[in-house]
């Protein structure tokens, strides 16, 4: 099928912007570059992307810059115009940055001890970068209060026979960081995995054969290979930190300490909706965002474009040695810690009526009745049909969308291609409702009949994974060295075949890792869901707030260890076909 | 071609999202004037009484296909009882969409501003459901259920069909009987320091019981210092049922304004809670149901309130909330001293009062920690 043209340099210029003179000649030229598969499919990604993200993003802009006699700031008065708002993003930069280093760190070192190292314990590390993904926000918060209140936590009755009462405080800002950290680690191991396998770890034998130390190598040579990886991940959990909403409004209110979202909150809870407000601040996001993705290609691009080359190799493990008691002793504290843990709380609290302090009555009255109650909700078999079904589809898209996406916005050279890189990055910062009304503002309009059918949830967690799978997939691709498509091309491969049999294998790991990511947190989505679904189209998520709603936190914990079991081992699937698509996949 | 296509694909996805977008999105709805076509079926049937007005709903919604559309934000446990009764007692169908309070006043707005007819009943919260009549979506809802309602809460536009009441709760494990709240005004005491816990968005309940100290003759600087008091030392929780669930766990000792009926739950389920005797004056807030103007069930509208405001109220009662009128016809609120939520107040007022009860709040945050 695919059609062998002269090998192009993977740098066409576009045709846009050309007035050369005309004749027929030029004219077919032109028409036969634009007929070309890898124009049609470009551009036809192109457009779907740009629609997925431009319709919240364009509702955004809309609604911010504008009131009912038109043109207007008043948004961005009324959303930074509040004397505290210095506080605020200092509040929220420092909870940021600082649940952004501790997930990227812990989430780099497990990835690379898991892929690069003769770690022992590596079954683990599966549940490790899964389990805090699917354990709701709400839930994992509150399992770390249940753990660590200086009132109640269990970690402190534990040590205070040691250390006295209160050793540690969740509800700080370091507390916060903590939590936040941990439940974004995921992110980072999933991204810097992908990457890990796939870069030449024959690079980092020459470091140490010519005598660089171990931690030297790591510095000097391994996180600059990564670096694509490293920083698509940094940027990611920057931005989703900046917005997390749970940690904060759990945590931080106790003591008094307000971050960004509790005013983007308290905005979309005025009366009439403040959306300008809310918009002013979702655009400040935006700024932030694209000046990270400004950087982060920067970077990139000075990393001199692939470490996949055509050489092969394969990564072998390096032994750890004497280190090796000490590294798996930190691999089984990280599981204990963000996952063991609260899990354990979260099966403790589900087979009690209600959460209290372990104590003999307290296991007098364990019962198995949450569990019992959940299967007896009416909704929940319809809403975990359908948690699948978009799950499952929403990632599926996503990816695919995305794998052709990122070869536009990294290869092909096509003039402005940075644009989409940006408009596919836009949902990340528009808060969920806003993303949602947008939604519905087009489709309550739109002649197809979508409103009010499972295909609008799709279409909104299609358009609110976007980022994610553009990051994945980008930094996948910044890692295959572009020389392998040139051979292929030269060998008579015409585009397809090539992007097919050459690309889409070296990218599996990175579009495996999205997908994985993208597949699991639509099961969480709550604010658009809420908004869009319609009877009988319930999702899991709606399940979970409805008993969070409700206070039955025994029934949401059990539901919250049901979905974790579930997710598991779907997720468990999803490797295993992933790494036979893979091609290095251990 | 095909990049020019993708320019106009471009732009006529633009495009779909700006069309329509004549005014702001929560503006508009099928606007005041002419009477609906539903309008003239609520005309019709306020006339009538008794059991001639039920068979004629009856008659009216099984020519209306005998479905009906109801948002509300009532919990799933409750909701999935009091619905289904309906529905077996008159053999309709009701599709029920359930959400928070916000996000069932988006939905509405969004889609009156759309022409979709969506909702045939809206039943939440009193502000939304003012916000949602002062738009003119609702139309009028005429009983004789309605009329034994507490006047002070039949509103234009909606009726009330059931109670939020705000009122102290605590721990008794943790909570002795000298540390029990009796008044208000105790929570301000110094000894519930580092026990007490305020909701960071109950401002509802902070403008009405203000407005009440106020009318009480007290300085505004008196009450801002009762507020302070409060406070001071407080723990400050977002949302009422994690901060009941961290009550009885022993994380609270006391909650300033937990809603009853999570207080019950709670005890009902063996945790260690109580609120009674009820701290006096209850701060009473309706929820309610009106009757959307656009909808294309409305006799079966007019049905469902008028069951939900009869033996609906039976439901709610048995299931732990408070309803707007008992089931013998008398009002639930007697005998206690009540404050209701000025919702037109709220409507008016209600950007005021949520930042000066956020400043409030915050006062805790110049504390040194514990």
């Amino acid at each position: 099928m695919a059609t062998v043209t002269t090998p192009p340099r993977s740098g066409t210029p576009s045709p846009a912007g050309t007035s050369a003179g005309g004749g027929r000649a030029s004219i077919a030229r032109w028409r036969d570059t634009l007929l070309r598969p890898r124009t049609l499919v470009a551009v036809a990604v192109t457009v779907v992307v740009g629609y997925l993200a431009l319709v919240p993003l364009g509702y955004l802009l809309l609604t911010t810059f504008t009131d009912a006699d038109g043109f207007s700031l008043g948004g961005f008065a009324r959303a930074y115009g509040d004397p505290r708002i210095g506080e605020l993003i200092g509040n929220s930069l420092w909870f940021a940055v600082g649940s952004a280093l501790l997930s990227l760190a812990v989430g780099t070192a497990l990835a690379y001890f898991n892929v690069r190292t003769d770690v022992p314990f590596k079954a683990l590390f599966f549940a490790a970068s899964i389990i805090p993904l699917i354990i709701p926000g709400i839930l994992y918060t509150i399992a770390w209060i249940f753990l660590a209140s200086p009132t109640i936590g269990l970690l402190n009755s534990l040590l205070e026979p040691v250390f006295g009462p209160g050793t540690f405080d969740v509800f700080t800002v370091w507390g916060m960081i903590w939590v936040e950290g941990l439940h974004l680690s995921p992110i980072a191991f999933l991204f810097m995995v992908a990457a890990f396998r796939s870069t030449d770890p024959s690079l980092e034998e020459s470091a140490l054969m010519s005598g660089a130390t171990r931690v030297q190598t790591f510095r000097r040579v391994t996180l600059p290979l990564v670096r694509p990886a490293l920083l698509s991940a940094a940027l990611i959990m920057l931005v989703r930190s900046l917005e997390s909403f749970e940690v904060p409004a759990l945590l931080g209110l106790q003591n008094g300490i307000y971050v960004f979202t509790s005013r983007i909150y308290q905005v979309l809870r005025s009366f009439p909706v403040d959306f300008a407000g809310a918009g002013a601040l979702a655009v400040g996001l935006l700024a932030v965002a694209a000046l990270g993705i400004w950087l982060s290609n920067v970077l990139s691009r000075d990393h001199g474009g692939g470490t996949i080359t055509g050489k092969g190799f394969r990564p072998r493990p390096i032994d750890l040695g004497r280190w090796k008691p000490a590294v798996g002793g930190g691999i089984l504290l990280y599981f204990f810690v963000t996952v063991l843990a609260p899990l354990l709380v979260l099966l403790y609290t589900a087979l009690l009526p209600y959460y209290r302090p372990p104590s003999a009555e307290a296991f007098a009255s364990m019962s198995l009745d949450n569990f019992v109650a959940v299967f007896n909700l009416p909704t929940v078999p319809t809403a975990l049909r359908n948690s699948l079904l978009l799950g499952g589809g929403a990632a599926t898209i996503v990816m695919a969308l995305m794998a052709v996406a990122a070869w536009v916005v990294v290869r092909s050279g096509i003039p402005g291609r940075q644009v989409l890189d940006h408009i596919a990055f836009s949902p990340l910062v528009i808060p969920g409702l806003v993303l949602g009304v947008g939604i519905a503002f087009v489709y309550l309009r739109s002649p197809l009949p979508i409103y009010g059918t499972l295909l609008i949830l799709l279409i909104a967690y299609c358009t609110r994974y976007l980022p994610y799978g553009m990051r994945y997939a980008v930094s996948g691709m910044q890692t295959v060295s572009a020389e392998l498509e040139e051979s292929a091309q030269v060998s008579g491969a015409g585009w397809w075949a090539t992007f097919r049999r050459v690309l889409l294998p070296l990218i599996a790991p990175a579009l495996v890792a999205g997908w994985v990511y993208i597949f699991v947190v639509s099961f969480r989505e709550l604010s658009s869901s809420i908004l869009l679904y319609t009877p009988g189209n319930e999702v899991l998520s709606i399940s979970i707030w409805e008993l969070y709603a409700n206070a039955r936190f025994g029934e949401l914990s059990a539901l919250g260890v049901i979905m974790v079991l579930i997710l598991a081992v779907l997720v468990a699937v999803a490797y295993k076909v992933g790494a036979r698509v893979g091609l290095k996949s251990d | 071609m095909s990049r020019r296509s993708a320019l106009i694909g471009l732009g006529a996805a633009g495009l779909l999202v700006l069309s329509g977008c004549g005014g702001a999105p929560t503006s508009g709805g099928p606007a005041s004037g002419e009477p609906s076509a539903a309008e003239a079926v609520y005309t019709e049937v306020t006339a009538l009484t008794g059991t001639e007005r039920r068979d004629r709903l009856v008659q009216l919604a099984a020519e209306e296909g005998n479905r009906l559309s109801i948002y509300t934000s009532m919990n799933a446990d409750i909701a999935d009882i009091v619905v289904p009764r309906f529905e077996q007692e008159f053999g309709i169908d009701v599709e029920l969409y359930r959400a928070d309070s916000e996000t069932i006043l988006q939905r509405t707005l969004q889609e009156a501003s759309a022409n979709f007819a969506g909702a045939d009943v809206v039943e939440t919260n009193a502000t939304e459901m003012a916000i949602i009549a002062s738009e003119g979506l609702t139309g009028d809802y005429a009983g004789e259920q309605r009329d034994k309602i507490n006047e002070q809460f039949r509103y234009d536009g909606w009726t009330p069909t059931r109670f939020n009441i705000f009122a102290p709760a605590w721990n008794t494990g943790l909570v002795g009987a000298d540390l029990v709240p009796r008044t208000w005004e105790d929570l301000a005491d110094p000894k519930y320091d580092g026990i007490l816990s305020l909701e960071v968005s109950d401002y509802d309940w902070y403008m009405t019981l203000y407005t009440h100290y106020q009318e009480q003759g007290m300085a505004d600087a008196d009450i801002d210092r009762l507020f302070a008091d409060m406070v001071q030392g407080s723990k400050v929780a977002k949302g009422h049922s994690g901060q009941v669930e961290l009550l009885s766990a022993g994380e609270f000792g006391v909650v300033a304004a937990s809603y009853t009926y999570l207080t019950e739950k709670a005890r009902a389920a063996g945790a260690p809670v109580d609120d009674q005797p009820f701290v006096e004056p209850v701060v009473a807030r309706a929820n309610g149901g009106g009757l959307m103007r656009s909808s294309e069930h409305p006799a079966t509208a007019v049905l469902f309130m008028d069951w939900m405001l009869a033996d609906g109220q039976g439901v709610i009662l048995e299931n732990g909330l408070t309803p707007a009128v008992m089931p013998d016809g008398t009002d639930p609120l007697a005998g206690h001293e009540v404050l209701p939520v000025d919702v037109q107040k709220l409507l008016d007022e209600g950007n005021e009062w949520s930042a000066r009860y956020d400043e409030v709040v915050r006062g805790g945050e110049q504390l040194p920690e514990n």
